[in-house]
């Protein structure tokens, strides 16, 4: 089975989402600071008319500094805003230029010592030629199940 | 808004106008029925009396007023096949007609007073749909189902008729869309298909109604259906529960006769209406909110007795009984502030009527709003910029004659508005022109940048100044002041605007807006930087912090720093705002909120007032950006959102904040 898939850049790493989850992307300059939100909340952005909290993946992902500790956003920063069941958030990512056409059947769970660490973030990884190594990242979780439900 | 269009100017002609038409209609009236019984015809009285009903179709629509639409509309349609017949309008026909005068004369009154304009009678609309006009017996009375008058057509109670007439069973049934149900794939469609397979299907309407946890969308089916099934059958084919499938009692309708009531005593027809001024309904809301506070204090102290080991069973079921009555309370209100579609419309027929120029440019309005029905403070915000979309389709869009029949097209151009509510409690209005487009390339060299797509092309309309640096935008199909329209929609209602065009056929605005939304008087300032809110109403006084000697007192390390000062004669304790809510601060807080808790004066320390505005405030609904004092948020008018803080709430916080140690 394939899927279409956006692709993005966090950190030099690469990752993709199914475009099923994904609404639109929209280019970014800053977010509204929410005190007393998880570290990992760049914000409050305003996408169309409906309030968006943007998830820093720098930050989510570990990779410091997010641009919730700089505020220095870089020209290619990019939110690719998720839908979930009911709910909408941003992802805030270096860079997501590619659409590609990926076949899920050569999806494989991610390497063990790579799961424990990514603390489930990526659900899979996949390669496509040349070399190109890609992460799959479980939105639900990105985008704070466990917050969700505490 | 400087350039709206005055009813009154025209109210008084219209009037003077009708009541003379009115007049000769009865006249004519009372002539045919003399001459029917001396077995004569009057052709030439019929159509006299056709042209009258004609002209006061054609005035009353002008002015907006659809009841007398309707009511002429239908008796000019029965005058019409009369005219056909040779001129022969039986006795039954006359009645009704004198009735029909009757009542549209009754609503010119109306009008006159100010008063609002009855509905137009279902029962007579119906009868001259049906009416047998050469006959002297009245057609088959109507059926009526309660709770669904006036929104069944005449096809559709000759079903129900049937289905009584049979001994059949009748229900209602609702079907609320919620993510439950879609979840498990029920949609209105296949509820339609499963309550079809039961029975009789014979209409599905949908209505709005603020979200609750009846209707989680804001959207609730209704259905009506004529069915043998059991109640409980029903209810799972709507996936509703039995106590949710009511029983329709329907009556047939008396035809309608002329009794006419005395003049002094003419009561509206149909719906009863009482005006209010929506400041009252603001008052009632303030009200209700205080009332909400005061539910909470009163969980908190049920919740304290209940730890102090005090039995609070019954206190509890009460406040929760008390939380359903609030809710419903709320509802109640939210409902009485919704205001139909088509009132608010009303002025726009004016305004086109006083843009068309007979001869030179030709404009017919279509409205098709069906029931819609919208909160007042949302349909006043939004009539402007529909004023504006409507000038401009006509100043701008629509071409004179002469270049529409160069084109092929009709001699008068169309506006169309269309109504429609969507999901998640939204009305969608299409503006729609069939003029002559919008030149993207026009735009796209004027604007310096190629246009390839029609989000870009209304980003760039909508730029303000865009259209005012040179007037030969005027030609290129879109006039001045679209960054109003968009600023309306999207800033002040947070809605939503899209365009769609094509040169030489024309240009759709479709305008997405909330049915509700919660309007505060807030004052903004700085802290740390970043701009906040809150409510005018929570906020006690603004200060001066530099008139004050402020005293630290102690505080355990880590606790939050808190000074007092001296203010006629009591101390205040003063919260460090930035510090508290961890934004880092390097400006010397020089303004203090002052708010009260428990009683207690809090004062709140930030750097300086920006201002005070009305605005739209939007929950937020997100886990992720949900956070105790942030009450919502929004927009300043600079497309970011700015938090409304709740800084009672943040006051509670205060003695639970310890510092951060930097890890």
């Amino acid at each position: 089975m394939t899927g279409l898939h956006v692709a993005f850049k966090v950190g030099g790493a690469e990752y993709v989402v199914s475009a099923d989850q994904v609404l639109h992307l929209e280019s970014f300059t800053e977010a509204t600071h929410i005190p007393g939100a998880p570290a990992f909340v760049a914000g409050l952005v305003q996408v169309r008319g409906k309030l968006v909290p943007v998830v820093d993946l720098r930050s989510r992902f570990g990779i410091t500094p997010g641009w919730s500790a700089t505020r220095e956003h870089q020209l290619d920063n990019r939110v690719i805003v998720v839908s979930v069941g009911s709910r909408v958030a941003g992802l805030l990512v270096d860079s997501a230029r590619d659409v590609l056409r990926l076949d899920e059947s050569t999806f494989q769970p991610p390497p063990d010592l790579v799961g424990v660490q990514a603390a489930g973030f990526v659900k899979a990884v996949t390669t496509i030629p040349p070399s190109r190594l890609l992460l799959v990242v479980d939105v639900p979780r990105v985008i704070g199940e466990e917050v969700a439900h505490a | 808004m400087g350039d709206q269009v005055d009813l009154k100017e025209f109210v008084g002609g219209f009037i003077a106008e009708s009541d003379q038409l009115t007049a000769s209609a009865t006249a004519g009236l009372l002539e045919i029925e003399q001459a029917n019984a001396r077995n004569e015809l009057r052709p030439k009285t019929v159509r006299d009396l056709f042209r009258a009903l004609h002209t006061l179709k054609g005035l009353a629509g002008m002015m907006g007023i659809e009841p007398i639409v309707e009511l002429a509309h239908a008796f000019e349609t029965v005058l019409r096949s009369a005219d056909q017949a040779g001129g022969r309008l039986g006795a039954r026909g006359v009645e009704l007609g004198l009735i029909t005068v009757r009542g549209i004369a009754e609503r010119v009154r109306a009008v006159a007073d100010d008063r609002p304009v009855p509905r137009a009678p279902d029962g007579l609309l119906d009868e001259l749909a049906r009416v047998d006009i050469t006959g002297t017996s009245a057609a088959p009375a109507p059926y009526v189902a309660h709770g669904w008058d006036g929104r069944l057509a005449p096809g559709e109670r000759t079903q129900l008729a049937a289905a009584l007439a049979a001994n059949k069973k009748i229900y209602t049934l609702t079907f609320a869309p919620s993510d439950a149900t879609s979840s498990k794939g029920v949609t209105i469609a296949t509820v339609r298909s499963a309550v079809a397979a039961l029975g009789e299907l014979i209409k599905v309407a949908p209505r709005s109604q603020p979200a609750s946890a009846d209707a989680p969308a804001g959207l609730l089916f209704e259905l009506l259906v004529v069915s043998d099934a059991s109640v409980e059958q029903l209810a799972e084919a709507a996936s509703s529960t039995p106590g949710r499938v009511m029983p329709v009692v329907g009556e047939a309708v008396a035809p309608a006769s002329l009794e006419l009531p005395a003049d002094d005593e003419i009561a509206p027809i149909g719906r009863s209406v009482v005006r209010v001024d929506l400041g009252r309904l603001d008052e009632l809301q303030d009200a209700l909110s205080a009332l909400v506070v005061s539910r909470f204090r009163l969980e908190r102290q049920v919740a304290a007795l209940a730890a102090a080991g005090v039995d609070v069973r019954g206190l509890r079921e009460t406040c929760e009984q008390q939380g359903r009555q609030l809710r419903e309370l709320r509802r109640g209100i939210l409902r009485a502030r919704m205001v139909r579609v088509a009132d608010v419309l009303e002025p726009l027929s004016l305004i086109v009527r006083s843009l068309t120029k007979p001869g030179v440019k030709e404009v017919r309005l279509e409205l098709d709003v069906r029931d819609s029905e919208l909160d007042k403070a949302v349909a006043d915000r939004l009539l402007p910029a529909l004023v504006h979309l409507v000038r401009n389709a006509i100043d701008h869009a629509i071409e004179p004659i002469v270049d529409r029949e160069k084109a092929g097209k009709p001699r008068a151009g169309t506006l169309r508005i269309e109504c429609r509510e969507g999901a998640g409690n939204e009305l969608e209005i299409a503006i729609r022109d069939d003029g002559r487009g919008i030149d993207r390339d026009a735009i796209g060299r004027r604007a310096g940048k190629p246009i390839l797509d029609t989000a870009t092309l209304l980003d760039v309309i909508a730029t303000p100044g865009f259209s005012t640096r040179d007037s030969a935008t005027e030609t290129s199909g879109r006039g001045f002041g679209m960054d109003i329209v968009r600023r309306i929609v999207v800033s002040d209602l947070g809605g939503e605007l899209a365009l769609d065009t094509a040169v030489g056929r024309g240009t759709t605005f479709t305008l997405t807006v909330p049915l509700t939304i919660a309007i505060i008087d807030v004052f903004s300032f700085e802290c740390a930087q970043q701009a906040f809110v809150v409510p005018v109403a929570t906020v006690e006084e603004i200060f001066e912090l530099g008139d004050h000697n402020a005293v630290t007192g102690p505080s355990a390390k880590g606790r939050l720093p808190i000074a007092l000062i001296e203010r006629r004669g009591k101390p205040v304790q003063i919260i460090p705002l930035g510090t508290l809510l961890r934004i880092p601060c390097e400006v010397t807080a020089k303004k203090a909120l002052v708010v009260r808790r428990n009683g207690e004066a809090l004062a709140f320390a930030v750097d300086r007032m920006l201002g005070r505005h009305e605005v739209v405030v939007r929950p937020i609904d997100d886990v992720l950006a949900r956070v105790p004092g942030v009450a919502g948020a929004t927009d300043l008018g600079d497309g970011r959102p700015t938090l409304l803080l709740d800084l009672v709430e943040l006051g509670a916080g205060v003695s639970n904040w310890r510092e951060v140690q930097p890890s």
